[in-house]
């Protein structure tokens, strides 16, 4: 009897609290108890978690991505078409939504969004330094101010980048550079918020904000619920106590298992643009009050993994494979496995093997040296498919002495090489693989024929992912003869002047060309005496926009010609409406004016009202795309002085990487130089930068075969 | 088991079934479906939830989505129908197939039956009644029928250019057609009549890409859209008008001064052609 009765206490205190335990971190937890504890830098954490420390450091996610020229100059980009609309307000502000309501909070402090405005304010900046925009609340702590004037008030001629921001003196007091985007000033440190996501971004977390999240199911928009206190959050179910009480460590088996999980991870790998949304796919907010928030999907590489084979196990692995196995793993230095897709038999490193450590400093880290056990941790490496636009010593001015050579050629102690940019090029490599298995067999001189090159992503995501309207993978075509007679080539770049940056004649370099299928140069605005917002002087739109030779990606969608660039990134539109000004003149110098819609790829995401997400290539789903190449007729090749062809015809495909494309770089150079709408150089992207960072990826897959030549 | 045993026993089971299902209750809809998706319980895919699955504002989308991705068992719609002749044409390389869908897309899209309407004033409503023509479907259709129906294909291309004049690509298929059909036609008169036809498609084509002092001055180009002046060129040369043709081959050649050219021996020939004309 007596044990009954202990089995029902115990029982009933187990399973009664179980369902309590279940309410809150799964929905909205709303209030918390622990401690406060203001927002850390990395260093605090240093001491006991050196090895974390470093690995964030190299990583884009902490330090460059604040700095980032070409971020900086996407958000000055926008800024200068919305008026200063993306920029902070905070509770006391006295600025006013269009409707006239008090607008006094951000993307990041909106409890429930009614308006576009309040998730305008602070967009960029709710994902890339969340704590320092809900600080930001505090006149004290606020890093960002608020711009005196937007929409008609707004001063592009004293708008500063964000990163001017970073910056504080030995003293720990905020120092601008002279001139607004100049350089760092001697002496300046990085400030709290430069290093951006660093360990309490994602340790302080508590669970998810649906309420944030536009379809209430925790995806972009930064849909976190972060509290600074001394309960911080890590992997393991039961953590060691410790030392002293800088900070305790959650046991909180919801908060452990969201911090382990996919979802975790897209608060912010989705991104959701508000504005006047997709024209052409229509979505708006889910929650109390947010059917005016309409947007379309800018970053949408957390639903694809949600979405895709790797959130189930139907995949090669047969479990899930998390965001975590794949960027905070050994992956790829830890072996292949070898497996089919299709018909396709792959090797490729293996996903979620961990490395054993420690996961704090022994000896250091817990009172009376209470014994660490080792177990499987993670690397916080989270490597990706960025690298710095920006040089060393740029760099360390802006982050520290100390910060990390992105080309570091060192290994680390499980073998991971410490540089971000050999990791990057390895974790390309592990992308995707491509086949000319489909490919015409023989063909007859004169003749059309087909190759079929055959890709298949294996990626966890869609490939490119992240930004992948920008974000450029394509395939590298080539067909000779035996004598190396050059008889088609698609996914080719040529060396030529760029006179709008001031690159007059070719350098002799092809990482800084675009492709062929495209010659386009976007409208970098101008500056006024006064600033209107919109279109008209602040530049995004096409002032050219041809047709290449190597015409593909359009022609392949919208006309299904089997010929042209296969380009795996994805496009941004602008649907110019009746009415609409193309931004560019006719022969005649008359302004083109769209009389009915007219669907054109646009290079700045804050004029796109389409998107198309699906250009990229889908995880273990084998795409093929056929090339129909005609041989030249057997007259042509006798005006060029050639008897024949020779047999068999050599076809080489290459898998090429290129993180953003030129056309892009030197538009937000010139939209941020000294004759765009501020008047003045910002000092973020020129020539020379994208002449000496802007580098290619190439052969991270390849494929040849050979095709016979009939009669 | 005592009776008083029993009843503790059963007053157990009811706190913990009513302590669950409070907590539950409590939790509102999109938790307790966040609360399922944690779980692993996927609610299956439909048109309505499945972000894969856009729905028109009022444009359809216009590109192609993996068709598996789509959710769609049996197209229902003019849109549906036009995705999975994407599907087929491009992943099946059954294209009997895709024209099939096309036609069946295009005729519940069709500017003749009243089943879509030509949008010519702005701003756009969010719905319109009928939606608005798509130019995908067409232009896909119209590629398809380039030789095996060549007045169908370019009454297509011209139904494009109706949903969107400045759309790039589509005269210069027209004009395509145009040669191909004047290539295979029996009379000289006929021929010269097509060719003719192909010339000013050809020359539309251009007249949308017009370079300009100021777009000399910002891309270092005399000329644009290679291809173009290539059949121009060619179409020349069989109308018999050789300064005209010279004269396109030396656009070609400085269309492909910066940007070479797919079939790149063409820049070679293109220079003999010059010089064979010029004699």
């Amino acid at each position: 009897m007596r044990m009954l009765r202990l089995t029902f206490v115990v029982a009933a205190l187990v399973f009664g609290l179980r369902p309590l335990a279940a309410q809150t971190p799964v929905g909205n937890p709303s209030s918390f108890s622990f401690k406060s504890q203001p927002y850390q830098r990395p260093e605090s954490c240093l001491p006991c978690h050196q090895r974390q420390f470093t690995e964030l450091r190299s990583s884009v996610k902490s330090g460059y991505r604040n700095v980032s020229p070409l971020f900086n100059g996407l958000e000055t980009a926008a800024n200068f078409i919305s008026g200063g609309r993306l920029r902070p307000v905070y509770k006391d502000s006295t600025k006013l939504t269009p409707a006239g309501t008090p607008l006094n909070s951000n993307n990041a402090s909106t409890s429930l969004f009614t308006n576009i405005t309040q998730a305008q304010a602070g967009f960029c900046q709710s994902c890339h330094n969340p704590h320092i925009l809900l600080q930001g609340e505090n006149p004290q702590t606020r890093e960002v101010p608020e711009l005196d004037g937007v929409v008609n008030d707004f001063r592009p001629d004293l708008f500063r980048p964000l990163r001017d921001y970073s910056l504080v003196d030995a003293s720990g007091h905020q120092i601008l550079p002279t001139d607004p985007g100049g350089p760092a000033p001697p002496g300046a440190k990085p400030s709290l918020g430069a290093a951006g996501i660093t360990c309490d971004v994602c340790h302080n977390v508590m669970g998810p904000n649906l309420d944030h999240s536009f379809q209430a199911d925790g995806f972009a928009n930064m849909s976190l619920k972060l509290f600074n206190s001394i309960s911080k959050v890590g992997p393991f179910l039961f953590p060691v106590a410790a030392k002293g009480d800088f900070h305790v460590a959650s046991s909180d088996p919801q908060r452990i298992a969201f911090l382990r999980s996919g979802n975790f991870c897209n608060a912010c790998h989705d991104v959701r643009v508000v504005g006047g949304g997709s024209l052409t796919a229509f979505e708006t907010d889910k929650n109390t009050g947010g059917s005016p928030v309409t947007h379309y999907r800018l970053e949408n590489l957390s639903t694809e993994w949600a979405r895709g084979p790797y959130n189930s196990t139907n995949n090669p692995f047969g479990k899930v494979v998390r965001c975590q196995d794949c960027h905070m793993s050994l992956f790829p230095y830890a072996g292949n496995s070898t497996y089919m897709v299709g018909d396709q038999q792959i090797t490729s490193p293996t996903p979620s093997i961990f490395p054993t450590n420690f996961a704090a400093v022994p000896g250091v880290s817990t009172d009376f040296n209470f014994a660490l056990p080792k177990r499987q941790v993670v690397t916080h490496y989270l490597s990706g498919v960025d690298v710095p636009l920006l040089g060393v010593d740029e760099l360390r001015s802006r982050l520290g002495n100390d910060y990390p050579d992105p080309y570091d050629t060192s290994s680390d102690e499980y073998g991971t090489p410490a540089g971000l940019a050999q990791r990057r090029a390895d974790l390309l490599g592990a992308a995707v693989r491509i086949n000319l298995d489909k490919s015409d067999k023989t063909v007859v001189p004169g003749q059309k024929f087909n190759v079929r090159v055959t890709a298949t992503a294996l990626t966890g995501h869609r490939f490119p992912a992240g930004f992948s309207q920008e974000r450029t993978t394509f395939i590298e075509l080539s067909v000779r003869d035996r004598n190396g007679f050059l008889i088609y080539q698609s996914g080719y770049q040529t060396d030529k002047p760029h006179p709008t940056t001031g690159e007059t004649q070719p350098d002799g370099s092809l990482d800084d060309e675009d492709l062929e299928h495209l010659i386009a140069v976007v409208d970098p605005g101008k500056h006024t005496d006064t600033y209107v917002p919109g279109l008209g002087n602040n530049g995004g739109r096409n002032l050219i926009f041809w047709s290449g030779p190597d015409s593909g990606p359009e022609a392949r969608v919208y006309i299904g010609i089997p010929k042209g660039l296969v380009l795996l990134r994805n496009e941004l539109t602008r649907v110019f409406l009746p009415g609409d000004s193309l931004g560019r003149t006719d022969a005649n110098g008359k302004d083109i004016v769209a009389t009915k819609p007219h669907f054109e790829e646009t290079f700045n995401a804050a004029i796109a009202n389409h998107v198309d997400n699906f250009r990229s290539l889908q995880p273990l789903r084998p795409t093929t795309f056929r090339y129909e190449i005609q041989l030249p007729s057997t007259a042509d090749l006798a005006t060029l002085g050639v008897n024949q062809l020779a047999g068999p015809l050599q076809i080489t495909a290459k898998v090429h990487y290129e993180h953003f494309p030129p056309v892009f770089l030197r538009y937000l150079s010139q939209t941020t130089g000294g004759l765009g709408p501020a008047g003045h150089d910002l000092h973020l992207v020129d020539e020379s930068r994208i002449d000496s960072f802007l580098r290619n990826n190439r052969n991270i897959a390849t494929a040849n075969t050979t095709v016979d030549l009939g009669r | 088991m005592k009776k008083r045993n029993r009843l503790l026993l059963i007053l157990f089971v009811m706190f913990v079934l009513a302590a669950g299902l409070t907590a539950f209750s409590r939790m509102r809809p999109q938790e307790q479906q966040s609360a399922s998706a944690a779980t692993g319980q996927q609610s299956p895919v439909t048109r309505e939830n499945n972000p894969n699955y856009p729905t028109p504002n009022p444009f359809y989308f216009e590109g192609k989505i993996p068709y598996e991705l789509t959710g769609i068992d049996t197209p229902q719609n003019a849109w549906e129908y036009a995705e999975r002749g994407m599907y087929k044409q491009d992943d099946l390389e059954d294209l009997d197939g895709a024209i099939a869908d096309y036609r069946t897309s295009i005729s519940m899209n069709s500017l003749q039956n009243g089943t879509c309407q030509l949008v010519t004033t702005s701003p756009v409503p969010s719905t319109m009644s009928p939606p608005p023509c798509m130019f995908t479907v067409r232009s896909r259709l119209a590629y398809l029928l380039m030789e095996r129906d060549p007045a169908a294909a370019i009454s297509l291309f011209q139904e494009v250019l109706q949903i969107d004049p400045l759309r790039l690509e589509i005269n210069s298929l027209i004009g395509e057609t145009y040669a191909e059909e004047g290539d295979n036609a029996k009379d000289q008169a006929t021929k010269q009549q097509l060719y003719q036809k192909a010339v000013e498609a050809f020359k539309a084509e251009l007249s949308l890409s017009p370079v300009t002092p100021q777009s000399v001055q910002m891309t270092g180009d005399e000329a644009n859209n290679a291809d173009v002046h290539w059949q121009l060129a060619d179409v020349y040369e069989k109308l018999g008008q050789n300064a005209n043709a010279k004269s396109e081959f030396d656009l070609y050649l400085k269309a492909t001064k910066w940007h070479s050219d797919t079939y790149p021996w063409r820049i070679a020939l293109a220079g003999k052609k010059i010089e064979e004309l010029g004699q």
